[in-house]
């Protein structure tokens, strides 16, 4: 794609995320399970390249480290005040439309379609953008993506921490 | 193990659980207090005392030490605002601020310092506030010492604080053992998730108790949502339950009546609830000169552990740069405890380059820099505001002249972490890298961007928006606490804070609460 039409379409997509209000709306109650799709379809296509290097080992360990990581992420997000999850509600549901993912990323593909070496450099751009809401995009996802992944005391070995149990939790 | 909060329950002391009522309710008492942190948590004890009958509202849950759990994927989204994810408008900055019953002071770090002299002097100077002679706050930091226990922490520092010392030591640099709010504690280093041994001197396991204890009333799970005013009274204040996600919920109407009214919800969430109220402004101070402390952060490499999760959070402190003899922005070093979400969300970077530093947790030392924000008119803090649902969102401006507070912050960890024997130092800043030597990081950081979203920014403290001033064209409060507009109103929190301390600010909100409470009891017996 010509630089000067991916900058266009990331004007584009800057501004639809920049006027939440008239996406505002969309996001309903009776949307719910459409959310969770699209966020999922984000979470599952960039924690595999975030977490790259601290994944555990085999194959069967990094898809049970993925799901429980992506779950987690899923049920934090509603303890954020309403502004903050209907952004990260756009940004997903942008990621998952194909006109507007296309001016985020500047790939035809799916985000899942990518190779893990082009989900980073993507996300090293938008931490390079001139756009402010990409860098805050970065930014955002990067924390909430590693903070999920650190949470989770089965992802402590690799760190030598443990904490302190008074009782059984949970 | 012992439960003071479910022992408590078990007897009698009354509670209610807003979230699980099913039916409007009218509520009525002689005063009411909105948050339970450390100004509504000291007020709360002294008012009941005094013989008043008092509610207490709280936004959090009231979760105690049986429930508290040492992870912090259970802590930040129960105990802390916005599930620990409250960030400045253009989230560049990130607010660690606590909502359950106690407040910030159940999950802070016990650090307790005095209000520094230079930050009375200003305020007298630029407001007029006078706390010298019989004004002083000493016997109310004294007082507050004993009801708090607080003391100099008499254990040596873990590593973490350790090596800030050596650090100091090293180079001829003023530092000071840290006075903590514990009794009993087993230096566990899990403060910021709440006390599980009820050692942490908090609000929620001294002055609340003690105003449940003499017949007070616990609403929890609770949102103040506005008063309802006419003229020079508040004639009522509407609530209504937040649900398990501490999001406010229409589900019941609730209506609180007092004869007065003590806001204590914090420096974002008070003047939120006076700007949902559209109360009288004529200073146009409301909500305005919020201050955060906005911290550095630097990070370095040990060859020996230093296990920052282990021991008391904070131990040591260094003021060497808190007050330059230039007009630079001082600020204040110090480390914070090294948990492994506080951490992974806090380095830069991603994949292998944050994995690698992640397996290196346990030789990992963190410093902070806490600046020292609102006596510089390129530093005049904050705004609050409110968003679509009339929650609050604070806009900060980071100035020039705070980021050149920014680069001097890095530069000096760097050097102090050297001179404590790191291998290695990184400044959290999105272009930094490793650096092994003092030469080499000092040449890096000269030329590291001062930019929004490039440095790792956070704060721990929220200060102003309703702020203290003799005059009333200057403040929103008098020195009493006392709205200059509406007559059964005070605020008691660090909302009234004229600008930022300096140092951490529990122990001079606790004398500032002990002292405002004192007069608003005598005044309400009259």
């Amino acid at each position: 794609m010509q630089r000067r039409q991916f900058i266009m379409l990331g004007l584009a997509a800057g501004a639809t995320l920049a006027t939440g209000l008239t996406l505002y709306p969309m996001f309903s109650e009776a949307d719910k399970t459409q959310q969770q799709q699209n966020a999922s379809l984000v979470l599952d296509a960039l924690l595999p390249a975030i977490l790259l290097g601290a994944l555990p080992k085999t194959e069967a360990e990094q898809q049970q480290a993925l799901q429980s990581t992506r779950q987690a992420v899923l049920d934090y997000l509603p303890f954020l005040p309403k502004r903050q999850q209907a952004e990260l509600q756009q940004l997903f549901f942008l990621l998952s439309q194909q006109l507007t993912r296309l001016a985020l990323t500047g790939h035809l593909l799916a985000l899942g379609e990518l190779s893990l070496e082009q989900r980073l450099q993507l996300l090293s751009s938008w931490r390079d953008s001139y756009l402010t809401l990409l860098q805050q995009a970065y930014n955002g996802l990067r924390e909430l993506l590693l903070a999920a992944y650190y949470g989770q005391p089965a992802h402590w070995q690799a760190l030598a921490y443990t904490a302190p149990e008074f009782r059984a939790y949970e | 193990m012992n439960d003071p909060i479910k022992t408590g329950l078990a007897k009698g002391w009354r509670h209610i659980d807003a979230a699980t009522l099913t039916e409007d309710q009218q509520f009525e008492a002689d005063v009411v207090i909105i948050g339970t942190g450390a100004g509504g948590g000291m007020t709360a004890e002294i008012l009941t005392q005094a013989g008043l009958s008092v509610i207490m509202l709280e936004q959090g849950a009231l979760w105690s030490s049986s429930d508290f759990r040492q992870q912090e994927r259970w802590a930040y989204p129960h105990l802390y605002q916005d599930g620990a994810g409250r960030k400045t408008k253009d989230q560049a900055i990130a607010i660690l601020q606590g909502r359950t019953v106690g407040g910030s002071t159940t999950v802070n770090w016990t650090t307790s310092i005095r209000t520094p002299k230079p930050t009375l002097d200003y305020w007298q100077a630029e407001f007029g506030l006078d706390f010298s002679a019989e004004h002083s706050l000493e016997p109310y930091f004294a007082k507050a010492a004993g009801r708090l226990h607080i003391s100099e922490w008499q254990v040596p520092p873990n590593p973490n604080n350790a090596a800030l010392k050596r650090g100091c030591e090293n180079l001829g640099w003023q530092y000071t053992v840290i006075e903590r709010n514990v009794h009993g504690c087993a230096n566990l280093g899990y403060c910021g998730m709440g006390c599980p041994l009820n050692a942490k001197q908090s609000m929620l396991v001294t002055t609340i108790p003690a105003a449940l204890e003499a017949g007070a009333l616990l609403v929890s799970r609770v949102s103040a949502r506005q008063f309802q005013w006419r003229g020079e009274h508040i004639l009522q204040l509407d609530a209504v339950p937040v649900d398990q996600h501490y999001q406010p919920t229409p589900s019941v109407k609730l209506r609180f009546k007092a004869r007065h009214y003590v806001l204590a919800g914090g420096a974002i969430n008070s003047p939120a609830l006076l700007l949902r109220s559209k109360v009288p402004n004529p200073s146009g101070r409301l909500g305005k000169h919020t201050y955060l402390h906005p911290s550095v952060i630097s990070g370095a490499l040990f060859r020996d552990a230093v296990s920052g999760h282990a021991g008391a959070p904070q131990s040591i402190y260094s003021d060497q740069f808190v007050w330059p003899k230039g007009d630079e922005a001082g600020f204040k070093l110090e480390v914070p405890p090294v948990h492994p979400v506080l951490m992974a969300s806090k380095l830069t970077g991603m994949a292998e380059l944050h994995a690698g530093m992640m397996q290196k947790f346990n030789h990992l030392q963190v410093m902070i820099a806490l600046l020292r924000d609102g006596f510089h008119p390129d530093a005049q803090g904050g705004e609050v505001q409110l968003d679509a649902d009339g929650e609050p969102v604070v806009d900060y401006p980071l100035t020039d002249y705070l980021w050149r507070g920014v680069q001097q912050a890095y530069l000096a960890m760097a050097e102090l972490q050297f001179a404590a024997g790191a291998e290695a130092v990184m400044p959290v800043h999105q272009d930094a890298m490793l650096y092994s030597s003092w030469q080499q990081a000092k040449t890096a950081i000269a030329g590291l961007p001062l930019k929004t979203y490039r440095a790792a920014l956070a704060s721990a403290h929220v200060m102003g928006g309703c702020n203290m001033s003799a005059d009333a064209a200057k403040g929103v409060v008098d020195a009493n606490g006392s709205h200059y507009q509406l007559q059964n109103l005070s605020v008691i929190d660090g909302s009234v804070l004229p600008s930022s301390l300096g140092a951490n600010p529990q122990l001079t909100l606790y004398a500032l609460a002990w002292r405002n409470a004192d007069v608003l009891a005598a005044r309400l017996r009259g």
